[in-house]
């Protein structure tokens, strides 16, 4: 990694938007990277292998009359960077005009966003990197003996620099560690198993001890699990579950799908699309978070936008471009390939979990599964990948081959608690969440 | 790439390896060109290319792995990531299980590159838009009225990847792949439907001149109008039929993930202990063939430099061998299966499937459905992924066929199904003679993509849990 900070990455950036032009683009944005990853594999109680990543390119975006041509590298030399203005200048001739393309971002000042770089974080070797998982190694190994525990660490440094015909420059330097830690238990013919994780930008907000403890303890709960009989039945989706959810309706906002028709939240901007105990939030400028930055894939400056507001959808999540084309204000939502939602921070609500929870006499709790809907039908149709059953305000027995189905406009629309407590990772809320009428099948 | 002074500098990153005095040591370099045209609702408004090139340099020191990668082609960049991997593998014996020995293989030293009768690069950016807005506007004629969004993609690569490892292999392989995609998005009021349907190869661009909209797009805008006016599917435990496409997803994703053997050794399979036991019902039969000429998981030598080839893996119902790389091998004293595959140069291999099939059976379609009173045929394979250690699997169907009375009666839509892979098995009743290898994708694992195909005949089961809603 250069001790240099940005400033090569945005000099290339900025010879291959002058290369685009001046071969014939009449806008042109280009952003470079580089970075390093360290990744200790843990298999078996034991160390598998250890990587070291050092990755570099160069994309570059050229319009000529709307049209779009693009051409990326693996390398961030100036030689390329040329070759890359000037190639991705010859496809954006060959693309079809878009009358709906006006212009790039203007310059305009970015946010301050702090936590996005540690260095201490950045400086991290190997070993460093395999302590956190030996420690949880022997946390699982303290708490079940006869865990089987796997898992990886890393550690990423990524410098990124955004350059475009306008004049626009924008440069970040970010970190981010991630921990995960999985741990099967076989007792008996039985199986249990449940992973932790923890994930942080600077070292500050990361917490590895103790992973493997707690995943070692909810593996024993999932020991005996049982399948129920298929019902119409109250959901509590617990925070990661709940997460697959509302990121899957955040998605489903993006303006580029709004525009093409192919979302369920089509038409739907100003109207009630969830019960009143829906708040959302995107916020990229969370300090520290985890999808926070200063700029979108466009060279926009991110903003905290409110998404739904006591159920009302508020805005789709946009693009310059389809800002521009619907006369809306750009949200800053753009990666270099569309349009994806940042930290997402529901509103917490009255009741903690363990009070929506207590509430249901004859239910499911999900702990984990992918309960988000298709994005163009709104449908949802997913396994129960860990929950429980619950009885008369308590969870009873884990699931097994369980499926909960559903649209998420009911479901969603039907919400009737979002907990007072959460599960927060750096940026984000994860609350528990209650549905109160859900498809559920199992082999009963 | 120049490839004679790229084998060059690899065996003198090889030579610099050996005086290290590693028990091995794997580099591969890679360059990738490649390019790719979107149209959406009717315009090209995207065109792209581009390449990637680089080199990973794997050791085990001391019998524990290091891998280093870098993006960078010169030398002393290479000689700097085999000190990293050096580090790297010096970190992993601080805990390791037992020492990693390799089996003795002989080194191979061969250049090899698939077939294809059209260079992608020699066709023209005109003559592939043209094919691409005929599959668009195929599709859009038939979904007519409710027609809401289109999108059609073509996209090609062209791959030179060679191996060189402290066996004495030296190995040049070359890949040409070309998959077409089409997204088709239709309306009825607030209900909307999207499918997709891809298609794949390692051909040149003969695919596109091997594919008629009827048969790609069509199909596609076929499914998405029909679902306008099906309703949901039903929710709890049927008699099931799956097609070919959904019978891929399935052997991928429920057995074969379990049949890898690095899987088996972290304790993470539910296959560990199994081998040779009947685990299937006796209609079910397994292979995984990396030698079906132009398939889209098919590969002459995996990242190790072990040839690949076609392995049982289920015979009759019983577990016969597990997929293996030159450790998993060793560990288990078996040969090694030439299943290790890196998702590029910048991963290490990793056990992988190529094309996993179900063998077909003698029975027809009608044969399978006709003692079905009510049951459901799952068609158009979408998505799938498996808990190994659990054994517990989800598909999702792009369509589903209710079967009453032996016959193929209403379609539902919005289908997924779950199951745990041993009950799933054991409980296939029957498998039909026709047979497809259709379900291209690029399946995930430890953070690594692979291109990998599944498919097999039309298989039933004795009972599936419907994820659905009626």
């Amino acid at each position: 990694m250069s001790r240099a900070g940005t400033d090569d990455l945005l000099r290339v950036a900025e010879i291959a938007c002058e290369a685009a032009v001046k071969a014939g683009a009449e806008f042109a944005d280009a952003f470079a990277e580089r970075g390093r990853d360290l990744s200790v594999s843990v298999e078996k109680n034991a160390i598998g292998s250890t990587d070291a990543r050092l990755r570099s390119s160069i994309s570059v975006r050229t319009f000529v009359a709307g049209g779009t041509g693009w051409w990326s590298a693996s390398t961030t030399s100036e030689e390329t960077a040329r070759e890359a203005g000037l190639k991705s200048a010859e496809l954006a001739r060959a693309a079809e005009p878009d009358p709906d393309f006006v212009s790039l971002v203007s310059p305009a000042p970015y946010p301050l966003v702090e936590g996005l770089y540690d260095e201490r974080l950045a400086s991290l070797g190997g070993p460093d990197v395999a302590s956190w998982m030996i420690e949880n190694i022997d946390s699982a190994l303290g708490a079940a003996p006869d865990a089987v525990v796997s898992g990886q660490a890393d550690a990423h440094t990524r410098e990124h620099a955004l350059a475009n015909s306008l004049g626009v420059r924008a440069a970040q330097r970010t970190t981010r560690a991630a921990i995960y830690v999985q741990v099967i238990l076989r007792r008996n013919g039985d199986v249990g198993t449940f992973y932790e994780w923890d994930s942080a930008r600077r070292l500050v907000d990361l917490t590895p001890a103790g992973l493997g403890a707690k995943a070692a303890a909810e593996a024993a709960r999932y020991l005996g699990s049982q399948t129920i009989k298929t019902a119409t039945l109250p959901v509590v989706f617990g925070p990661l579950a709940a997460r697959a959810l509302f990121l899957g309706l955040c998605s489903a906002a993006s303006a580029e799908d709004i525009q093409r028709k192919r979302s369920f939240l089509v038409g739907k901007k100003n109207e009630a699309i969830a019960s009143e105990h829906i708040t959302l939030v995107d916020d990229a400028l969370v300090p520290g978070g985890l999808l926070s930055g200063t700029f979108d894939g466009d060279g926009a400056a991110h903003g905290p936008v409110t998404l739904v507001d006591r159920g009302t959808l508020c805005t789709y999540l946009h693009s310059n471009y389809t800002a521009t084309k619907s006369g809306e204000a750009n949200t800053g939502h753009a990666t270099r390939l569309g349009i994806a939602p940042t930290n997402i921070r529901p509103t917490p609500g009255m009741k903690t979990a363990a009070e929506i929870i207590g509430e249901v006499d004859d239910g499911i709790y999900v702990v984990l599964g992918r309960p988000s809907p298709e994005t163009a039908s709104g449908q949802i149709s997913a396994l129960v990948d860990a929950g429980f059953r619950i009885e008369k305000g308590a969870l009873t027995y884990p699931l097994k081959n369980t499926m909960v189905a559903g649209h998420a406009l009911e479901w969603l629309g039907s919400l009737d608690a979002v907990s007072s407590d959460y599960r927060e990772e750096p940026g984000l809320i994860l609350p528990t969440v209650r549905i109160p009428s859900v498809r559920v099948a199992s082999e009963d | 790439m120049d490839r004679k002074a790229v084998k060059l500098q690899l065996e003198r990153l090889r030579e610099a390896a050996a005086r290290r005095k590693v028990d091995f040591a794997e580099i591969r370099c890679a360059a990738v060109a490649h390019s790719a045209l979107m149209l959406q609702d009717g315009r090209a408004d995207r065109v792209g290319a581009g390449r990637r090139t680089g080199m990973g340099v794997r050791v085990l020191s001391n019998g524990a792995w290091g891998f280093a990668s870098t993006e960078s082609l010169d030398e002393s960049d290479w000689l700097a990531s085999l000190e990293d991997a050096l580090d790297m593998a010096r970190v992993s014996a601080v805990r390791m299980d037992e020492p990693v020995v390799l089996p003795d293989t002989p080194g191979v030293v061969d250049d090899v590159q698939t077939s294809f009768e059209i260079d992608p690069t020699s066709v023209s950016l005109d003559r592939t838009l043209a094919a691409v807005k005929g599959y668009e506007e195929a599709s859009g004629r038939h979904a007519c009225h409710s027609l809401a969004n289109l999108m059609t993609g073509y996209n090609d690569a062209h791959q030179v990847e060679i191996v060189c490892n402290t066996r004495g292999s030296l190995i040049s392989s070359e890949t040409v792949r070309t998959l077409l995609w089409h997204a088709i998005t239709t309306q009825n009021g607030s209900l909307r439907q999207r499918c997709r349907e891809v298609r794949a190869g390692q051909t040149g661009f003969e695919l596109v001149e091997q594919t008629p909209a009827a048969h790609f797009s069509v199909e596609a805008a076929r499914r998405a109008v029909s679902l306008l006016s099906a309703p949901p599917a039903p929710a709890g435990k049927f008699p099931a039929v799956f097609d070919p496409s959904i019978a891929g997803l399935l052997v991928h994703e429920a057995l074969g993930h379990n049949t890898e053997a690095d899987s088996v050794l972290t304790g993470q399979s539910i296959l560990d202990g199994k081998l040779g036991k009947k685990i299937a019902a006796d209609c079910i039969s397994v292979v995984d063939d990396s030698d079906i000429p132009g398939s889209w998981g098919s590969y002459q030598y995996d990242s190790e430099g072990t040839p690949g080839g076609r392995r049982t893996l289920i015979e009759k119902g019983v577990l016969k061998s597990f997929l293996h790389s030159l450790e998993t091998a060793g560990k288990m004293g078996v040969e090694p299966t030439g299943s290790a595959r890196a998702d590029g140069f910048a991963h290490r291999p990793i056990v992988r499937m190529s094309n996993t099939m179900i063998l077909p059976g003698q029975s027809s379609l009608e044969d399978l459905l006709a003692d079905i009173d009510l049951g459901i045929l799952l068609r158009a394979g979408q998505w799938g992924y498996v808990w190994c250690e659990k054994g517990q699997y989800t598909c999702h169907a792009g369509e589903g066929i209710m079967i009453r009375n032996g016959q193929l009666a209403e379609k539902v839509r919005d289908v997924s199904v779950s199951g745990m892979v041993l009950e799933t098995l054991a409980n296939a009743l029957d498998v039909s003679r026709d047979f497809e290898l259709k379900m291209p994708g690029n399946c995930g694992k430890d953070g690594q993509g692979m291109a990998v195909n599944g498919g097999g005949p039309y298989v039933k089961v004795r009972e599936i849990v419907v994820g659905g809603q009626a």
